[in-house]
């Protein structure tokens, strides 16, 4: 969708002013009204009314037995939301696992992309790339768990080998297990970022990067003056994205901690998993989760927006490389 | 100029022996360096993306207790000839079948991902050619709403679609499931689908509806058009599916178990049997994983939201 593309409102017919001043000319309205309700009343039923309820819910104790009925509780579980240690300490742990995720994976992620950019094996690298990310995250989870095991994982052996690790397991380790987990994060969504800088490089005109080699500068300096301005906005598509799932995908966490040890990683949508669904505090866990819904509904606009802008560029110079 | 995807610097050392000019020398040695340190990162970084799948694969093949045991800190001889050398056996993969249930979940996991891919994939053809067509007041309101769903912490959408499905009775049922992975494949569809009607000129329905043709029919007239997207939603809305976890794991219970969760319980049994976890894993994987391989570009296109197209 490009920004140029709004017509006024009551201007959808092909005649008007507007319409005809676009190459394509657009159809009557009413066609497609048949068209778009299946999607949206279904999307409704499964995203609008869940919302509802979830409000309702966030504002009552919700019944555990079937036909129990809730009792409203007022702004008990907000009152309990701001006051809850934890709640406060499970955004910090999933600030901190995302800021690390993210510099690790885009600082990786770049790298990757301009090293396959040359790379001569492009297709066969990008497949062995792919493969991390079709695992189940919860399989990806306990196959690191076994990996970091105290007894048989290799991975602990080698860190023992190399003398990088002393006592204890290291999933055992309030220190350690966060990082433990970021790893499982780079190792499976590194490539990611990789393929999603690799095709706004490709965007990059190949003579502006000669013009830049011709003038004398070094590989390092025609990237950050030629290349980085092109991929700016791919980048931030790969951040945001990658930010967005760290939010909604905990099955790594599942797998490996399940929060522990001493909550050292409990992030924010864990300790909502935990309160709703081992606790079946459904109406704490509704409050929870409406502040989390809040964020990522801010992300996402953040997201449109840049997906909005890459789309033109996409458009005008993508042409050549993508023919 | 067309197009030049072949490296700038293989192309110099090849045209350009650079022997005559001392400092090109230089320039052509420091290049062989270069060329050698991409080599080794990239190679190294293909090992760190490897070795994982490496051992998952052996350890599904061993049952025998001791190929479980790792040899002496420091042991790197050790350590190689007990990665590379034991005795496989399909122990785990039979008891995967017999004494678990796996045939079971196996079959709901693949009716959940195809009964979502298929929903999701009809509906969202027909929204996404409305949304690209149509121009209505809020129709980027409408589409953003959209976008959002999909974007959604999964365990903040559970919360409420838990509580919805024990009323309707779906909790424990593969429709629940169908229904749950239907909030995030259907605006992925539609997103997805957008992107390639919006490349499908007008013109070509305005002639066929000045034929006379409905616009549906001019739809159905238009779709062998943007067959690699309809290909790369249902290839994504499955991998989705198949993956997903919390979902299968709150709603579907122990009725509805797909492998992920199956796969996933056999830890809280008593003692962990990492053979058949990770024989389990492997069920669990390798179908995706082929699908991965064989249409390896609509993965691409899928798994970055459409971000790379190729």
């Amino acid at each position: 969708m490009t920004k140029g593309s709004h017509v006024p409102p009551g201007g959808g017919t092909g005649v008007t002013p507007v319409a005809a001043a676009r190459p394509n000319k657009r159809p009557p309205n009413r066609f497609l009204l048949p068209l778009l309700l299946p999607a949206v009343l279904l999307l409704a039923l499964l995203s609008i009314y869940p919302l509802g309820w979830l409000i309702y819910m966030s504002f009552n104790a919700v019944g555990l037995a079937p036909g129990a009925p809730n009792d409203y509780v007022g702004g008990d579980n907000w009152a309990r939301l701001i006051r809850d240690p934890q709640y406060w300490d499970s955004w910090l742990i999933l600030a901190k696992y995302s800021a690390v995720c993210m510099i690790l994976e885009v600082g990786l992620g770049t790298v990757l992309a301009v090293l396959l950019n040359k790379a001569k094996n492009e297709k066969l690298l990008i497949t062995i790339l792919l493969m991390p990310m079709m695992m189940a995250p919860v399989v990806a989870g306990m196959l690191w768990q076994y990996l970091y095991n105290g007894t048989f994982g290799w991975y602990y052996w080698v860190l023992r080998s190399l003398g990088l690790l002393d006592g204890g397991t290291i999933l055992g380790s309030p220190e350690l297990a966060l990082w433990a987990i970021v790893a499982v994060d780079v190792w499976e969504w590194t490539p990611l970022v990789a393929l999603i800088v690799l095709s706004g490089l490709k965007l990059v005109p190949q003579d502006q990067m000669e013009a830049s080699w011709m003038d004398g500068a070094g590989p390092v300096r025609s990237f950050f003056q030629v290349a980085l301005p092109s991929i700016k906005s791919s980048l931030l598509i790969a951040i945001l994205l990658r930010f967005m799932d760290n939010i909604r995908i905990i099955d790594h966490f599942i797998a490996l901690t399940g929060g522990g040890p001493a909550n050292s990683t409990k992030l924010l949508p864990l300790y909502l998993y935990e309160q709703s669904f081992s606790f079946f505090e459904l109406g704490y866990g509704s409050s929870i989760a409406l502040t989390l819904l809040l964020v990522t509904i801010l992300l996402g606009k953040l997201v449109v927006a840049s997906f909005e802008e890459k789309e033109p560029s996409r458009r005008t110079k993508a042409e050549e490389p993508l023919t | 100029m067309t197009t030049t995807l072949i490296p700038l610097d293989d192309q110099e050392v090849v045209t350009a022996p650079a022997v005559d000019s001392r400092d090109q020398v230089v320039r052509g040695r420091g290049k062989r360096w270069t060329a050698l340190a991409v080599t080794l990162f990239l190679g190294i970084y293909v090992v760190w993306t490897l070795v994982p799948f490496y051992i998952m694969f052996t350890t599904a093949f061993k049952a025998d207790s001791s190929s479980f045991t790792l040899p002496a800190e420091g042991d790197w001889g050790g350590a190689l000839r007990k990665l590379l050398i034991f005795e496989p056996t399909t122990e785990n993969f039979t008891a995967l079948f017999t004494q678990a249930d796996f045939g079971r979940y196996m079959r709901n996991s693949v009716l959940a991902a195809l009964g979502s891919a298929i929903i999701s994939v009809v509906f969202g053809t027909t929204a996404a050619y409305a949304i690209s067509r149509g121009r209505f007041k809020g129709r980027s309101d409408l589409y953003f709403w959209i976008i959002s769903t999909r974007m959604a912490p999964v365990v903040a959408v559970t919360v409420p679609l838990y509580a919805i499905f024990k009323n309707l009775g779906l909790l424990g049922t593969v429709p629940g499931l169908i229904l749950a992975y239907t909030v995030f494949n259907l605006p992925f569809s539609i997103w997805i689908l957008k992107g390639f009607f919006d490349s499908v000129p007008y013109d070509i329905e305005e002639a066929y509806m000045v034929d006379g043709h409905s616009r549906f029919q001019a739809l159905r007239k238009i779709l062998p058009l943007v067959v690699p997207g309809l290909a790369a939603v249902v290839v994504l809305c499955v991998l989705l599916a198949w993956n997903d976890f919390i979902f299968a794991a709150v709603m579907g219970g122990e009725t509805a178990k797909t492998l992920p969760v199956a796969t996933q319980g056999l830890k809280s049994a008593s003692g962990i049997e990492w053979g058949q976890i990770m024989a389990a894993g492997m069920v669990t994987v390798a179908p995706m994983l082929l699908l991965g391989i064989v249409i390896r570009k609509y993965m691409v296109q899928g798994l970055t939201m459409g971000a790379v197209k190729q």
